[in-house]
């Protein structure tokens, strides 16, 4: 495998394998707000604003995994 | 036809124009998909030199002396934006607001009643500048590196490498935050903060947090003294010193995080910008532009916020914070 193949697969497998767990993360952020909404919809506001604070949190992820491809693809 | 000029006339001036604009852009992305307008996007991760002062400047990299990036430019820019804003909402106060001074007052007030929200009354009182500057300066710098012109206006900079030769755009402004300088120069400000005011607050207790040897020093003097209690001591105290330990390397890390999660939502943005530019010009683009607006709110509202937070439990102490956390369950 040349360097450049091998580059590419890197930056594939960074994010696509950076993704995976965010996402999961998030799906699980979503249920427990939708939950709590559906148990208490007057309490929308801060549960909003707290979920998608914490989804921030889990993005993050995602993107230090995206930087990373990033650098694969166009710095390396 | 006269269905349609039916409809023409029933949908009012707004509604043309919409249907203009819809079409408009239609026929322009389709002809920009046939006629391929823009190129895929150049990325380079650190920022571009215009000028150096006292060094020479090639092909964006400066050769010695002290370079002035793109970035710098765009700090600048924002600098005067928000210092403008603040001169012409201010110049005649009035007791009733209007206009820019209504707008901004209510920003102060919404800004405001969260740091109230979070840190309290008496602390959001001495944490709202520093809130606000973070805050403010990460927004303002979002949204203006979303006016079109930004990364696309430059200089076209021709490179030779070997027979080929790429003609390469230094653009002129671009987000100071997609160069990691910045986020990271904030997330310092934002850790100096952090231990400024946990200092102040606790004073030498604060460290306490990260140096907990008591039950240690505890546990030896038991087994010098041949107690044998001391040896089941002694694993606990391990652990606390450890554990005092990782929270003095979180906060360190937390510097970290606190960049690379900026840089990299910045970043990230604009090659989202560019590539969509370039897989599907200007009606996919467009619906982008919009999630990036929201980025940049939501990352500017992250990493004000998240400084807040911090700062304020680094000025509760442990059983305060206890007392404090059970008295807002109540709530």
């Amino acid at each position: 495998m040349d360097f450049d193949s091998a580059r590419m697969i890197g930056a594939a497998l960074a994010i696509g394998a950076g993704a995976l767990g965010p996402g999961l993360g998030i799906g699980i952020l979503g249920m427990g707000a939708m939950q709590a909404l559906g148990r208490n919809p007057e309490a929308r506001g801060p549960i909003m604003t707290n979920m998608i604070l914490a989804i921030a949190f889990a993005e993050a992820v995602a993107i230090y995994a995206l930087i990373v491809a990033i650098l694969l693809v166009f710095v390396a | 036809m006269s269905a349609i000029k039916n409809f023409w006339a029933r949908i009012g001036k707004k509604g043309r124009i919409s249907v203009i604009a819809i079409v408009v852009l239609i026929v322009a992305g389709i002809g920009a998909v046939l006629f391929r307008i823009a190129d895929p996007p150049h990325v380079v991760l650190p920022p571009e030199a215009l000028v150096s002062i006292g060094g020479e400047v090639e092909h964006g990299e400066a050769v010695g002396g002290f370079p002035i990036t793109n970035t710098m430019i765009t700090a600048w820019i924002t600098l005067i934006v928000l210092g403008l804003v603040g001169y012409f909402a201010t110049r005649k106060m009035k007791i009733v607001p209007t206009g820019l001074q209504n707008i901004v007052e209510a920003a102060m007030e919404t800004m405001i009643n969260f740091v109230n929200s979070v840190a309290g009354e008496e602390k959001g009182r001495k944490f709202f500048p520093m809130f606000a500057t973070i805050f403010l300066f990460v927004f303002a710098n979002a949204w203006l590196a979303l006016i079109p012109g930004f990364t696309s206006i430059g200089f076209w900079e021709t490179i030779h490498e070997g027979e080929e030769t790429t003609r390469v755009l230094l653009p002129l402004f671009r987000g100071a935050n997609t160069d990691v300088n910045v986020p990271l120069a904030l997330a310092l400000v934002s850790f100096v903060f952090v231990e400024y005011w946990g200092l102040r607050y606790l004073g030498p207790r604060y460290l306490k947090k990260f140096v907990s040897l008591g039950t240690l020093f505890k546990a030896f003097g038991l087994i010098f003294r041949g107690k044998k209690a001391g040896l089941g001591m002694l694993g606990t105290g391990f652990i606390e010193a450890f554990v005092g330990f990782v929270e003095g390397l979180s906060e360190l890390i937390r510097i970290l995080s606190f960049t690379f999660r900026l840089f990299g939502n910045m970043t990230a943005g604009e090659i989202l910008l560019g590539s969509m530019m370039f897989l599907i010009p200007w009606l996919v683009a467009s619906i982008f532009y919009g999630l990036e607006l929201f980025v940049g709110f939501v990352q500017a509202l992250i990493f004000s916020g998240l400084t807040l937070v911090f700062v304020t439990m680094a000025t509760t102490s442990h059983d305060e914070g206890h007392e404090a956390q059970a008295e807002h369950a109540g709530h």
